[in-house]
């Protein structure tokens, strides 16, 4: 072994399996640790606790709210309002962002448009949609979709308008007619960009939801975060936004995992 | 199968041969391609002649930005020429056909299938029931020596593999006219030379016309019955040379063979007075 096969990878496989997952887990779970062990040491010093409560009270407040299942139907209602808004704009986003590649007038149309709402913070829509929706799910589905439909159509559009010429010319060749294209080639092709769309899309949608509830919704985690704050229980409020970021995070993790098992050609 | 043990039988006089009457020829009359980008008009390819009888296998070499992939698309049917005619059988060609197939340098096959569905592609545009579609699709993929791979994604392959897989699946759907556009360009030397021999057999085995473009003149030489050398810019026929080799010597005999250097001599000459004067080969 020369030196310069020495490397920690090298290493790396050298232990057993089931270990090197431990040590990835706590490699990974380190830098949390860190903050928490901080924060913990300043609140109810550097910070009165009243205001910036110790995390060992908000994990333990979080973690009763999901046995007690208090949070349950909030959760429900919220997961409800993320699965129809990001559905939607998955179907919407790549039929448009397919459509904008593939032809040029739908291009010319949307192109301005997705510019212009692009840096329009979807919150800023909430107090617009209460007019239209009025205060509850629709309202929350509206804001969820139209904050994620913009990753979704944009890396569905860049990516089907780079579909390797290649691959068209050889379903031309096959005999395929032009018309076919869009569902039997550029789609496909631009699957695996299609689902980056989607999980970049899926942290968005916490945010939107969460923005809306907190305004217009008297129900799910935003409404309760809310509801915690008014009644100045800040535990338990920060409690709240802890479910949020650990359903957050469960989610963009399942959708990976999903995602490597059901599209294994990518 | 031991291929280097190949023995050719390509007959002494090729051209004589080929039936221009029967399936496959390619005829092409005063081809020229423009191409306009704002207001600036490049010709790729001007004043472009040549007539393929059915069942050659023509070899295309020329210097690099010659407009030979150009030339392999407007045959194609990708592109579309600026004047001239294309015809297939006399007929002049209307867009892509699957009297032709394409085999492409960078294999082009759709990652979202797996071999055995990337294969039986072109029969399922044909309508083919799906019984026969696998049985000819594994009949193709057993000829590329790719048996036991029919589930996998080209993900999963080799260069060397995708390439035999590009094949077949151009094979499957049994075009007359195969268009191979430097298919072994990107695939090192020893897997080259046996893909090299499995085309010649199954150029034998099927009788196809085949349009071989290379910028690789002991490969055009060592496959073709015919080169045709093009020039620089634009590209046009400069010549053609009758490739005319004793094929029945297994190739570590005939590579060494005086006529094969002589003739591989001729075209590099050629070639060589359309690549120096740019002096950027």
């Amino acid at each position: 072994m020369s030196y310069a096969d020495f490397r920690l990878e090298t290493v790396a496989e050298t232990i057993p399996n089931p270990f090197r997952r431990v040590v990835r887990f706590v490699f990974e779970w380190i830098p949390i640790a860190i903050v928490a062990g901080l924060w913990e040491l300043a609140s109810g010093t550097a910070v009165s606790s009243e205001i910036l409560p110790p995390p060992s009270a908000v994990f333990a407040v979080s973690w009763e709210l999901l046995v007690s299942g208090r949070i349950l139907p909030h959760l429900q209602v919220s997961l409800y309002r993320i699965g129809v808004g990001l559905g939607l704009s998955i179907v919407v986003g790549v039929a448009l962002g397919v459509g904008m590649a593939r032809v040029k007038p739908i291009e010319n149309f949307f192109e301005v448009f997705l510019a212009l709402i692009y840096p329009v913070p979807k919150a800023a829509l909430v107090p617009l949609a209460i007019l239209w929706l009025g205060i509850g799910t629709e309202t929350a589905i509206l804001i969820v979709f139209l904050a994620c439909l913009l990753p979704i159509v944009l890396n569905s559009y860049n990516a089907a308008r780079n579909v390797d010429r290649n691959l068209i010319w050889s379903a031309r060749m096959m005999g395929m007619p032009a018309w076919k294209l869009p569902i039997k080639i550029v789609v496909p092709a631009t699957i695996p960009s299609i689902l980056t769309g989607i999980r970049q899309a899926i942290p968005i949608a916490f945010i939107a939801l969460v923005s809306a509830e907190l305004i217009a919704s008297n129900r799910g985690v935003g409404f309760e975060i809310l509801r915690h704050g008014q009644i100045g229980n800040y535990t338990s409020m920060f409690a709240v936004l802890v479910v949020i970021s650990g359903t957050a995070f469960v989610a963009v993790r399942g959708y990976e995992w999903l995602e490597r098992r059901v599209v294994t050609w990518t | 199968m031991n291929r280097t043990q190949t023995h050719r039988q390509h007959p002494p006089n090729a051209k004589s041969t080929h039936d221009t009457m029967v399936d496959g020829h390619v005829t092409i009359a005063e081809l020229e391609k423009e191409y306009e980008s704002g207001d600036e008009r490049t010709t790729a390819i001007e004043d472009f002649s040549v007539t393929v009888p059915s069942g050659e296998f023509l070899g295309v070499v020329g210097p690099s930005g010659c407009g030979k992939s150009t030339l392999l698309y407007l045959v194609a049917g990708f592109l579309e020429q600026t004047t001239g005619t294309i015809a297939v059988d006399g007929d002049p060609i209307d867009g892509p056909g699957t009297d032709r197939g394409v085999v492409f340098q960078d294999y082009a096959l759709f990652p979202w299938r797996t071999v055995m569905g990337n294969v039986t592609y072109g029969l399922e545009e044909k309508g083919v029931g799906k019984e026969e579609r696998r049985a000819t699709a594994q009949r193709f993929i057993d000829m590329m020596d790719l048996d036991g791979f029919e589930d996998k994604y080209p993900k999963e392959l080799s260069g060397g593999m995708k390439q035999r897989v590009a094949l077949a699946r151009t094979l499957a759907y049994d075009p007359k006219i195969l268009l191979m556009d430097e298919p072994f360009g990107a695939l090192d030397q020893p897997l080259r030379e046996s893909l090299q021999d499995h085309l010649i057999d199954i150029w034998r085995e099927l009788e196809k016309t085949v349009i071989f473009i290379t910028h690789d003149v002991e490969e055009a030489v060592y496959l073709s019955e015919r080169v045709l050398i093009m020039t620089r810019h634009p590209g046009t026929k400069k010549t053609t040379v009758d490739i005319e080799l004793d094929r029945t010597q297994p190739r570590e005999e005939l590579v060494l063979s005086d006529e094969y250097t002589a003739t591989k001599n001729d075209v590099w000459q050629s070639l060589r007075e359309e690549t120096t004067p740019g002096g950027e080969h």
